[in-house]
C-alpha cells in the first residue's frame, strides 16, 4: 500500500553576519542564498542571473572569498560573515574604492554585472591581503593584469567589453598599494 | 527543488546520520556546485541531503604534507589546492587543474572529493590526481577505512565504487621519487572557453626524471574521452628508461597511439569522436615539445 506523505517541512535556524550585523531567521533546507539575501532580506543589489554559476551576476563574500550565491545552501551560511554590494559602501553612504574606480573608468553601462563584479573584485583585494596570515599560502604584491583577468573569468558582462572593468580594477590595486 | 538537510557537526555524527538514512533516499552535499545544478534540473523526490560542509574534522578538511607524500580531506576546495605552495612546486599537474576548475567563485567552494564523486569523465581534478596514482580512503558507518586505488575508484559515467554505507574521506598521493630530479608535469584542458567549460579533452601527465634526464617514473591519464577518466598504463610504461629530452618523433607517435588506445570517445554537442581523438594526439605528442 502506497503511503502518502503529509510531512511538513522543518524549518532550520541559521544566525550569520550580514554587512557586518547579526541576523539570523528559520528557513527550509532547499533555500539558497541568493534567495534569502533578495527575498527575506531584501537586499535587491546581488542579482539573481543565470542561476547556473555561469554568470556571476549573484557573487557575494562569505568570510571574505567571493562565492555564486545562486549554488550555495542558505543553511551553510550560519556563523559565517556574509557581505553584500550593500555592505561594500561604508556606513556614511560613500563609496568603497572598487566602485569608485568602476565608477570613474566607465566600467558600468547596464550595471546589472557590476555588483557582482565589484565583489569579486574586492574579493581578489581580500586574498591579496589575507595570504600573509596562511601558512603555505603567500602572495606578494598587487595582482597583475593577467591575474585580475583570470580571477573575472566566472563575472559575465554583455555591455562593457571588460577591457574598462579590468582597467578599473587594476587601476585601483595600484592607487591601493 | 525541495529536501530535506541533515547537519553532522563530526564525523561521529556523520557516520551515524549515514547508517540512519540506509534504506531512505539520501545524497551527500559538500560544496554542492554539482549537486544543486543537476537537483535544479531533476527534482528528486523525498530526499534527504547529508551535509557535509558542516562537519569539523582537520582529516576530513584539512591537507597533510608526510614522508610518504601528501594527503587531502576530501572536502578541500580547488581554491585550498591551487593556494598551496608546496603543490604547486612538487605536483604541478594538480595545482593547474584546479586552477582551471570553473572559476574563482566556484573554486571557493568546489572540493576534491565531490570532484572524485561525480565521476564525470571531465573532472579536473580527479584526471590530475588520476596522473598521480592516487588512493582513496573510502570510510564506512562501521568506522572502517577501505583503500582503493584512484584507477579502481571510477567504476563507469557518474558511477564510483562507493557503497552506500561509504563516504570518500581522503586522498593521498605518493611523494615524487627521492632520485628525481626535474619533473614535467602539466594539465593540458581543451574546451571551447578556457575555463568555466567541461573540456572537450584532457591530459593530466607528471613525469619524473633522475639527474641524467631518464624517466624513472610516469604518469599520464585522459579526460572527457572516455565513460570515466583513464590511467594510461602502457603509455606510461613505454617511457620508463628513456631520456626525456631525446625522445624521437617516432616514439612520440608511439607513445600518442598508446594513450589514445584509451580512450573511446563520444561525438556531442561540445565536439565530435574524431576531432577528440585528433586533438588527444596532438596533445599527448606536445608534452615532449
Ligand atoms: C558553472 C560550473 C562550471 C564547472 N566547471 C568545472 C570544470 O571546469 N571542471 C570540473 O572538473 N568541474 C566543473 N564543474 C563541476 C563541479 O563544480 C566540480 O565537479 C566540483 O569539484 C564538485 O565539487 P562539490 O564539492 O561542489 O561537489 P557536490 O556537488 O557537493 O557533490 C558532487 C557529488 O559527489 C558526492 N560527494 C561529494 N563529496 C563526497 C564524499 N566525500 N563522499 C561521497 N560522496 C561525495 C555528492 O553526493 C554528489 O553526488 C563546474 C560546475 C559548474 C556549476
Ligand atoms: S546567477 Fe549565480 S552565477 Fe549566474
Ligand atoms: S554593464 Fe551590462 S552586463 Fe555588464
Amino acid at each position: 500500500m502506497k503511503k502518502t506523505k503529509t510531512k511538513t517541512e522543518k524549518l532550520h535556524e541559521v544566525s550569520f553576519t550580514l554587512n557586518e550585523k547579526k541576523v539570523s531567521c528559520k528557513i527550509k533546507a532547499s533555500v539558497l542564498l541568493l534567495d534569502l539575501i533578495r527575498d527575506v532580506f531584501e537586499l535587491k543589489g546581488t542579482k539573481p542571473g543565470c542561476g547556473e554559476g555561469e554568470c556571476g551576476a549573484c557573487t557575494v563574500l562569505i568570510n571574505g572569498a567571493p562565492v555564486n550565491s545562486c549554488l550555495f545552501l542558505a543553511v551553510n551560511a550560519d556563523g559565517k560573515n556574509i557581505t553584500t554590494i550593500e555592505g561594500l559602501t561604508k556606513s556614511d553612504g560613500s563609496l568603497h574604492p572598487v566602485q569608485e574606480s568602476l565608477v570613474a573608468h566607465g566600467a558600468v553601462q547596464c550595471g546589472f554585472c557590476t555588483s557582482g563584479m565589484a565583489m569579486s573584485i574586492k574579493g581578489l583585494m581580500n586574498q591579496y591581503e589575507n595570504s600573509h596570515n596562511v601558512p603555505g599560502e603567500i602572495k606578494n604584491g598587487i595582482p597583475s593584469r593577467d591575474e585580475i583577468k583570470k580571477h573575472l573569468e566566472g563575472n559575465l558582462c554583455r555591455c562593457t567589453g571588460y577591457v574598462k572593468i579590468i582597467d578599473a580594477a587594476e587601476a585601483m590595486f595600484k592607487q591601493e598599494q | 527543488m525541495n529536501f530535506e538537510i541533515i547537519n553532522p557537526g563530526t564525523t561521529k555524527e556523520l557516520l551515524a546520520a549515514v547508517k540512519k538514512f540506509q534504506k531512505e533516499n539520501f545524497r551527500f552535499g559538500a560544496g554542492c556546485t554539482d549537486f544543486l545544478m543537476e537537483l535544479k534540473k531533476n527534482p528528486s523526490e523525498g530526499l534527504t541531503v547529508i551535509n557535509l560542509s558542516q562537519v569539523k574534522d582537520a582529516q576530513f578538511n584539512g591537507l597533510k604534507k608526510s614522508v610518504k607524500g601528501l594527503r587531502m580531506g576530501a572536502m578541500l576546495t580547488a581554491h585550498k589546492i591551487v593556494m598551496n605552495e608546496e603543490i604547486k612546486n612538487k605536483y604541478p599537474v594538480l595545482h593547474n587543474a584546479a586552477e582551471s576548475l570553473a572559476s574563482t567563485q566556484i573554486r571557493q567552494v568546489a572540493t576534491v572529493g565531490g570532484n572524485m564523486c561525480t565521476a564525470s569523465p571531465s573532472g579536473d581534478i580527479a584526471c590530475a590526481l588520476a596522473s598521480l596514482q592516487a588512493d582513496c580512503e573510502l570510510l564506512s558507518t562501521t568506522g572502517k577505512i577501505r583503500n582503493v586505488n584512484i584507477n579502481s575508484f571510477f567504476a563507469g559515467l557518474r558511477k564510483t565504487v562507493l557503497k552506500k554505507n561509504e563516504i570518500l574521506y581522503g586522498i593521498s598521493i605518493p611523494a615524487n621519487i627521492k632520485s628525481t630530479k626535474n619533473i614535467f608535469s602539466n594539465f593540458i584542458k581543451v574546451g571551447t572557453r578556457r575555463s568555466m567549460e567541461c573540456s572537450v579533452v584532457s591530459l593530466a601527465y607528471h613525469i619524473q626524471t633522475d639527474s641524467n634526464g631518464i624517466i624513472i617514473k610516469a604518469g599520464a591519464a585522459i579526460g572527457a574521452s572516455a565513460p570515466t577518466i583513464r590511467f594510461a598504463a602502457t603509455a606510461c610504461d613505454f617511457l620508463i628508461g628513456k631520456k626525456f629530452k631525446n625522445i624521437t618523433q617516432k616514439e612520440k607517435e608511439e607513445f600518442a597511439e598508446k594513450v589514445l588506445s584509451y580512450a573511446s570517445p563520444i561525438t556531442d554537442i561540445r565536439a565530435t569522436a574524431g576531432y577528440r581523438k585528433e586533438v588527444l594526439f596532438n596533445i599527448s605528442k606536445s608534452i615532449f615539445e
